[in-house]
């Protein structure tokens, strides 16, 4: 197998929605590639305690994330028959309604590119060392738990 | 000197992202330590990491160790 080198999957705010239509867009001159699969995460206005979550502040420990994150890579290179694999995820605050984490495969045939994202999803939220602080409004916050 | 990066709701009961110890042989003594400075530490949920590994046993620590005190992560 070939060796990839770490990425780094972090963004510095919102992941903008020209960025996610260019990210399809250079896909195009692949022609072997016969689906994309796509998870986008957007940031919910949940409600504690009365008050509206207004942003989400996300931090990382990002050695260790993007350690992680490039084995979690080469383990679903290995599992699924996908071309390409792009995974983004915010930094910093994310205002509701924004984009905080982008994924992105591609594959020959639909089945290993939905597996293989779906399955990026559930590592991503689970293993990488990423905490969101929901901003409320009046200045009061608590700490985002991943169900 | 011993640095401890905190990560998440743990920087609220250290009031910052590091902490540094003292004559830490090993994990266990460590969080004796640090609970007896930080009771509140006792409630939380976390991971400890040494080098980015995650141990679950009672660990020797060096001078040369980086430890990082991990809450329940919440990407995504």
């Amino acid at each position: 197998m070939k060796k990839r080198t770490p990425k780094n999957i972090f963004r510095q705010g919102a992941i903008p929605a020209s960025f996610i239509g260019e990210s399809i867009q250079k896909h195009s001159s692949k022609t072997e590639i016969g689906a994309h699969s796509i998870f986008l995460g957007q940031v919910r206005a949940d409600e504690v305690d009365g008050k509206k979550v207004e942003a989400i502040e996300y931090t990382t420990y990002e050695e260790m994330a993007l350690q992680k994150m490039h084995e979690i890579r080469e383990s679903v290179f290995e599992k699924y028959p996908i071309t390409c694999m792009h995974v983004y995820h915010s930094l910093g605050t994310v205002p509701t309604g924004e984009i905080c984490l982008f994924v992105f495969t591609s594959s020959g045939h639909r089945r290993a590119a939905t597996d293989a994202c779906n399955e990026l999803v559930e590592w991503i939220k689970a293993e990488l060392p990423i905490w969101g602080k929901e901003l409320l409004e009046g200045e009061s916050y608590q700490w985002k738990v991943n169900n | 000197m011993m640095k401890i990066l905190v990560f998440g709701q743990l920087t609220d009961i250290f009031k910052g992202s590091f902490i540094r110890l003292k004559d830490i042989p090993d994990t266990d003594t460590m969080i004796r330590k640090l609970e007896e400075k930080y009771p509140a530490l006792k409630k939380m949920k976390y991971l400890i990491a040494i080098d980015k590994e995650i141990v679950k046993e009672n660990t020797t620590l060096g001078e040369e160790s980086e430890v990082s005190l991990l809450p329940p992560f919440s990407g995504g």
